[in-house]
């Protein structure tokens, strides 16, 4: 596997590393303050990028009465799973939990598979008007006819309230179509001509050379890809307001939010509410933590494998610009 | 072949000009609501296409609930309007079949024009079966409510279809017979065309066809009515934005609070540079790795996970309040979110908390491929630590991080909503409202549709411009284009 421009960095620092303590640098009393202030920097921030979750995390896991008394702040005590149990009979957290996944699953298939097929028929000389439809795909990028416009559009094609809404739209993605045309563009012609020589179709070209050898890049957009649907809301937000079944779980988490904190904008107005519906907003803070802890354990759980993809991501993306 | 066309062939050809141009036509006609020509009452919505009403029957008898209880309308006759949509779609569809085989061998355009033909008498069915269901429609008891209406497009859609007819008919006495032998061929420009076109025709529909909307800016409609002649306005409400105080006073308040957020966003844009360069000065490898693994890690979850960060550290019973509690600093637990105060700063540091260890990736991959013999000499020439950050590592970022500033420069005004909509609430509404929030609660939230797509296509048409000019600037001083 080919190795990252990190990973490079690394040992190329690895190797200087090595090469000044060869030479017995010393470290001058600058250095070390220096050091000192640069690792505590960089280590209280990483801290506020892990701690919230694991926050997060220990509370769901904790005995809930502590949870409630605010108790449980850096140590998980009395632990059960009882929480992500309950999780399970709530319905309308189910069925957003099927949404979601499905629409990252097939969303994102559809889309790389569109954009591997784009990617490769734009580099095809001889398709008839193709710097004219590469254009015309490409400038869309850059322009938007605004949330209303769209929002009609989707109306008259009868999208909204449709599942379909979350996948049609974004089979055709420009960017991701430019860093698949860049990448085939780099593989060598000799293939695709010897293979066409031989008597092989487009489609057998595509099929047998160019899908596998640009697995690199589809891997890359399939991740942006469906961490994108899985992080989307907004199109669950507009296009789904009379079809409750078919918010994703982002959306539901967002509701959970809101109502546990309309909740307390009540308690702290008028202070008229009774035990029980104090109880529940109170306990409704576990639910709450809960669920966005379903939430992000994907994206967690998947990070720190995939990392490597996003990485090359970002830096195919630089290249291009 | 090419040289000596007969002229049986050159007219087939042209004809085929006006056929492809008029399928294209009954295409986009499938999806213009205003030109439905199965709209033959009032009760049906105005904002249902051809296509719409082939498609969904729920929709498309969506007002009819009572209509058919008091038998003002029969069933039939709309499942009738419902089976001709249907018959028309496919005709259309059929037409289309027709267009993409005409660019292929003489085989191809036979084949085509049969089933062009045949499409065209389908839809010719249709077409009948939408004129009968009128017919119907139109002795009803009670006419005031049902609103019986022969639609206006049904004239225009039916001499398209004919024009279509009458030349497919023309191309197959037109052409030649083709030889037993010959297998169905297309040129190679027009087969890897035809793959292409499903995906151009998702782009025209999701990106381009969004565009007729900007008509909306130019007349009086409100959800649900139809655009005619008699409700447009002309300019009246781009004078609104500046005339109107109420409007003003909002557009003033949220573009300050855009610009504001963006500014800041541009002020500190250094942040993601000046991250990589202090990582890259650690000489612990696995710490390093470390501290880079989990800030990216914001970056990828929703800005509804964010929220719900916010609210599990800085809520009245989150980790904040309940250490404070603790600790016998504060009494009782108090909601910082509630708290509109420095808004501007506190969303900057929530969209900086989220993205500077993802912005500094670009950088530390560029600080990689900096000569190290440039360090080796400076080291050798006495320069300190700093000396060579500021002397070397930086000025080699720079052609980086300029273009970076410039997209974000052509940005200014979209800064997202999804993170101003999960951080509003009562108390922050005036400071967090951006542009793009705004424009959707105006829209979505008090259907004011026409006043949006003002602000929308204002916005649209100054990002471009934005994003031109960054390119321009590009050009002129790095020599090289950014978009």
């Amino acid at each position: 596997m080919a190795k990252t421009a990190q990973e490079k960095a690394d040992l190329k620092a690895e190797k200087l590393y090595k090469k000044t303590h060869k030479r017995k640098y010393k470290l001058k009393p600058s250095d070390i303050v220096f050091n000192i202030i640069n690792y505590l920097v960089f280590g209280i921030f990483t801290l506020t990028c892990i701690f919230p979750f694991y926050y997060l995390f220990i509370n769901t896991i904790s005995n809930n009465d502590m949870v409630l008394r605010g108790q449980i702040n850096f140590i998980p005590r009395g632990l059960h799973i009882g929480n992500y149990m309950s999780l399970l009979s709530v319905g309308d957290l189910s069925s957003a939990f099927i949404v979601s996944v499905s629409r990252t699953i097939l969303g994102t298939a559809l889309m790389v598979a569109a954009s591997a097929l784009v990617g490769y028929l734009v580099t095809k000389q001889e398709m008839w008007g193709r710097k004219f439809w590469y254009r015309f795909m490409v400038v869309t990028m850059y322009f938007n006819a605004g949330i209303i416009p769209v929002f009609l559009n989707m109306q008259m094609l009868g999208l909204t309230n449709s599942f379909w809404v979350y996948i049609i739209p974004g089979i055709v993605a420009p960017y991701n179509i430019i860093l698949v045309k860049t990448y085939i563009e780099s593989i060598p012609a000799e293939l695709e001509e010897s293979a066409c020589i031989d008597g092989a179709t487009y489609m057998t070209v595509f099929r047998k050379i160019i899908w596998p050898l640009s697995k690199p890049i589809l891997a890359t957009i399939a991740i942006f890809g469906a961490v994108g649907h899985w992080n989307s809301f907004t199109d669950s937000l507009l296009y789904m307001q009379s079809a409750p079944e078919l918010y994703t779980l982002q959306h539901r988490l967002y509701i959970y939010l809101n109502q546990a904190s309309n909740l307390k904008a009540l308690m702290q107005s008028g202070g008229s509410i009774s035990d029980a519906a104090l109880q529940s907003a109170l306990s409704s803070k576990i639910i709450k933590y809960t669920i966005s802890m379903v939430t992000v354990i994907p994206i967690l759980l998947v990070y720190p494998f995939l990392q490597r993809y996003f990485e090359e991501g970002i830096m195919l993306g630089a290249v291009k610009g | 072949m090419e040289k000596n066309k007969s002229t049986q062939e050159s007219i087939s050809d042209k004809l085929y000009y006006v056929v492809r141009i008029a399928i294209l036509v009954s295409v986009l006609f499938l999806f213009i609501p205003a030109l439905n020509p199965t709209r033959i009452s009032g009760l049906i919505n105005k904002n249902i296409s051809l296509f719409t009403a082939g498609t969904s029957y729920s929709t498309l008898v969506d007002n009819f609930g009572r209509a058919f209880k008091k038998e003002w309308v029969m069933e039939s006759t709309m499942q009738l309007l419902y089976g001709s949509a249907i018959a028309i779609v496919l005709g259309i569809a059929a037409n289309v079949a027709n267009g993409c085989m005409s660019l292929g061998n003489i085989k191809f355009k036979k084949l085509g024009n049969l089933i062009g033909v045949i499409g065209c008498m389908i839809q010719l069915g249709g077409m009948f079966g939408v004129y009968s269901a009128y017919g119907k429609v139109a002795l009803t008891s009670k006419p005031d409510r049902v609103e019986p209406m022969f639609p206006e497009s049904f004239g225009l859609v039916t001499a398209i279809m004919v024009i279509v007819l009458i030349c497919t008919i023309a191309q197959m006495l037109l052409l030649a017979k083709s030889k037993k032998e010959e297998k169905f061929e297309m040129e190679t420009k027009f087969r890897l065309f035809l793959i292409f076109l499903p995906f151009i025709a998702l782009v025209g529909v999701f990106s381009y066809l969004p565009l007729l909307g900007w008509r909306y800016a130019f007349f009086d409609y409100k959800a649900g009515d139809t655009l005619s002649m008699d409700k447009f306005v002309g300019f009246k409400w781009f004078l609104e934005l500046v005339k109107n105080p109420a409007t003003v006073r909002d557009i003033v308040n949220v573009l300050k609070n855009t610009l504001a957020m963006s500014g800041l966003g541009i002020a500190t844009s250094w942040l993601p540079m000046a991250f990589a360069i202090f990582l890259c000065e650690m000489k612990n490898l696995k710490f390093r790795r470390f501290v880079q693994t989990f800030t990216t890690v914001p970056n990828f979850i929703s800005w509804v996970l964010v929220y719900a960060i916010a609210f599990c550290i800085f809520s009245t019973d989150g980790f904040l309040s309940s250490l404070l509690v603790n600790l016998g600093i504060w009494t009782e637990g108090q909601n910082l979110l509630m708290n509109g105060d420095h808004m501007w700063v506190k969303m900057w540091a929530w969209g900086t908390w989220k993205g500077v260890g993802w912005s500094a990736i670009i950088y530390i991959a560029a600080i990689s491929g900096i000569d190290q013999q440039l360090y080796e000499a400076a080291t050798v020439d006495g320069a300190g630590r700093f000396q060579k950050m500021w002397n070397i590592t930086v000025p080699c970022l720079i052609p980086t991080f300029f273009v970076l500033l410039l997209m974000s420069v052509a940005n200014i005004l979209s800064n997202g909503m999804d993170q101003y909509l999960v951080f509003k609430n009562a108390t922050n509404t005036e400071s967090i409202m951006v542009l793009d929030l705004y424009v959707y609660e105006l829209g979505i939230g008090k259907g004011s549709i026409p006043l949006t797509t003002v602000v929308s296509m204002l916005k649209s048409v100054i990002s471009v411009i934005l994003l031109f000019s960054a390119n321009g600037i590009s050009k002129l001083i790095r020599g090289e284009s950014i978009v």
